[in-house]
């Protein structure tokens, strides 16, 4: 029997056919059940989730409105603040840290009723593509057992994919809720930049990290984004675009759409059968009754070098602030303040962090800061011009969400490039702020999970959610991971 | 390019970060490899497009709003302070700022 969905969990607590208090309960059953061997959780808060389930029981008994997502147990990746509580965002150097106050986004998320039940695994500060950063704990792919999740984050998507819980939240700078959601076999959406408030989450490149959801289907996911999407003063990015209902539209199927391919995604570069899957993908759309144009949007090719200096760069200026005066980790016997700032970053930070961190300083250095930071920053300014106009012959665009399904754990650790280059087809839209959802599309010769990411135009997330249901009520796909069944 | 490893020790003391010497050499080899692919970028750039013409991701949806300044109370100092590795009353504390004359800052 499938799990049941986030949606109908809501609507049956809501209706009093199902309590909240064993819905919650019932996933911390789950999770004793299988995350042994999964690993996505960090910690569990199960005293609070149960008595927030017992308080929208006793709401709904007493005939109070209950919101769209009641009861519904909700994973918080490691690096959303929920105050009171521990976040690590996968670092040694925020051992110990409490979040002072809430995420706007997981504000959003409890003001709908949600339960979040506890936080996942996640790479050390989102800056990997396989959860194997995380200085915390290992995550593994529910699909089999020795296969990296993804990343960064890994946690969410195992999470979901294990039946541990319908919804996760996440976050994307790079790829970071796409790629991992196309690993594990579930729904990622990184919505577009500005979307959902970013207040409470630890930032790594300010100008591209976005929260989104992670769910089981699209119905789902659009449910959670509509919860957490709208305007936060405490967030300057934060847009005032009116938020939709993601999920009134979301049948209406895409008949006539145009969707483009992008001429210069070489499905030759596909690892395995990647291509295969992508091809079947598009012929899905085509089924779907989507009009199928090739676009050209030749700087795509330059995303993940782009990408990798833009991001970094902000990374460096970003994590100056653990430094081990105020939080985290402090060096022992520091006699000066430098000593005490050199101290604490290299006994908190892991290897992955302070690559990434070196790389932004010699960005933004004296002498190179033109060459590589500004280089960057005018081909990403070229390439979202591309993006608009290729906007302009399409409304949609389609890529495969990874270059292969999900690789061995340890496979790419020693070798950062071959890691970065997993992100080769979600680091453009990020550059480019605009919406991405990874949708599963079928499985490869291993039995692990593929991919189909759909892009829109800036703040057209409703457009690709549409698109992305249509595609899964088309090739029914099933999250159904053996190891965990 | 290729970086070496004085200069991967450069950069690391500017960003404040003490890696071993066997880092040095893993973090040179791979930033290296790293540098080169970024350095495929230099064919793409003209070099035309200022800086401020070639905006980061954040301005593609034109929402980065400014909003008037208010005051508001925070009434979060306490639970600031508790994450704090070492405060005295309202104030955190940390090793002596003042240099040293031979300190190393």
């Amino acid at each position: 029997m499938q799990p049941t969905t986030a949606e109908e969990l809501a609507a049956t607590i809501r209706s009093g056919e199902r309590n909240a208090v064993d819905t919650v309960d019932a996933a911390f059953a789950r999770i004793d059940e299988v995350d042994g061997s999964v690993g996505a959780f960090l910690e569990l808060w199960r005293d609070e989730a149960t008595e927030r389930a017992a308080e929208i029981d006793s709401r709904r008994d007493e005939g109070l409105h209950l919101g769209p997502l009641a009861g519904v147990p909700t994973a918080l990746k490691d690096n959303l603040s929920l105050a009171g509580h521990e976040l690590n965002c996968g670092s040694r150097i925020l051992a110990g840290y409490r979040a002072p106050y809430t995420a706007g986004a997981v504000e959003r998320l409890v003001a709908a009723d949600a339960v979040p039940i506890g936080r996942v695994n996640m790479d050390e500060f989102a800056m990997g593509s396989s959860c194997e950063n995380s200085a915390l704990a290992t995550t593994r792919n529910p699909w089999n057992l020795a296969m990296a999740p993804g990343g960064s984050s890994g946690g969410s998507a195992a999470a979901v994919a294990a039946a541990e819980v319908p919804l996760a939240l996440g976050s994307d700078t790079g790829g970071s809720i796409r790629q991992p959601a196309a690993f594990c076999g579930v729904v990622g959406v990184k919505p577009t930049y500005g979307r959902v408030s970013r207040y409470g989450l630890v930032a790594f490149a300010s100008s591209l990290d976005q929260i989104g959801p992670l769910g089981r289907n699209v119905r789902d996911a659009a449910l959670a984004l509509g919860a957490i999407a709208g305007p936060d003063a405490r967030d300057s990015t934060c847009s005032e675009e009116p938020v939709c209902d993601f999920l009134k539209p979301i049948e209406d199927g895409i008949e006539g759409l145009k969707v483009g391919t992008i001429r210069e995604v070489r499905t030759s570069a596909l690892e395995g059968d990647a291509a295969r899957g992508f091809e079947q993908a598009l012929e899905a759309l085509a089924r779907c009754g989507a009009e199928l144009v090739e676009v050209s949007v030749p700087l795509i090719e330059t995303a993940v070098a782009t990408y990798y200096v833009l991001a970094n760069s902000e990374a460096s200026a970003n994590l100056a602030r653990f430094d081990g005066s105020r939080y985290g980790h402090r060096a022992a016997n520091a006699r000066s303040l430098g000593e005490m700032y050199t101290g604490s970053r290299s006994e908190g930070f892991g290897p992955e962090v302070k690559r990434r961190i070196i790389l932004g300083t010699f960005a933004l250095s004296s002498g190179y800061y033109d060459a590589y930071y500004g280089r960057a920053a005018r081909i990403a300014g070229a390439l979202r011009q591309q993006f608009a106009e290729a906007f302009e012959q399409a409304e949609l665009l389609v890529t495969p969400t990874s270059p292969s399904g999900a690789f061995k754990l340890g496979e790419r650790v020693d070798d950062p490039l071959a890691m970065y280059l997993s992100d080769v087809f979600t680091t453009p839209t990020s550059l480019a702020g605009i919406p991405g959802i990874s949708v599963p599309c079928g499985l490869d010769s291993r039995g692990l999970p593929l991919g189909l990411q759909i892009l829109a135009r800036p703040f057209a997330d409703a457009t690709a959610l549409r698109a992305a249901r249509a595609f899964e009520r088309e090739t029914g796909f099933e999250c159904r991971p053996e190891p965990v069944q | 390019m290729s970086l070496g490893v004085e200069e991967v020790r450069r950069i690391a003391e500017l960003a404040r970060l003490r890696i071993s010497a066997r880092e040095e050499t893993t973090f040179a080899s791979q930033l290296s490899e790293i540098v080169d692919y970024i350095d495929q970028l230099r064919e793409f750039d003209d070099g035309t497009a200022s800086l401020e013409e070639a905006e980061v991701a954040s301005d593609a949806t034109d929402n980065d709003l400014p909003r008037p300044t208010d005051l508001e109370d925070s009434a979060l100092l306490d639970q600031f302070l508790d994450n704090a590795p070492a405060s005295l009353d309202r104030f955190l504390l940390v090793p002596q700022v003042k240099a040293t004359p031979g300190g190393d800052d």
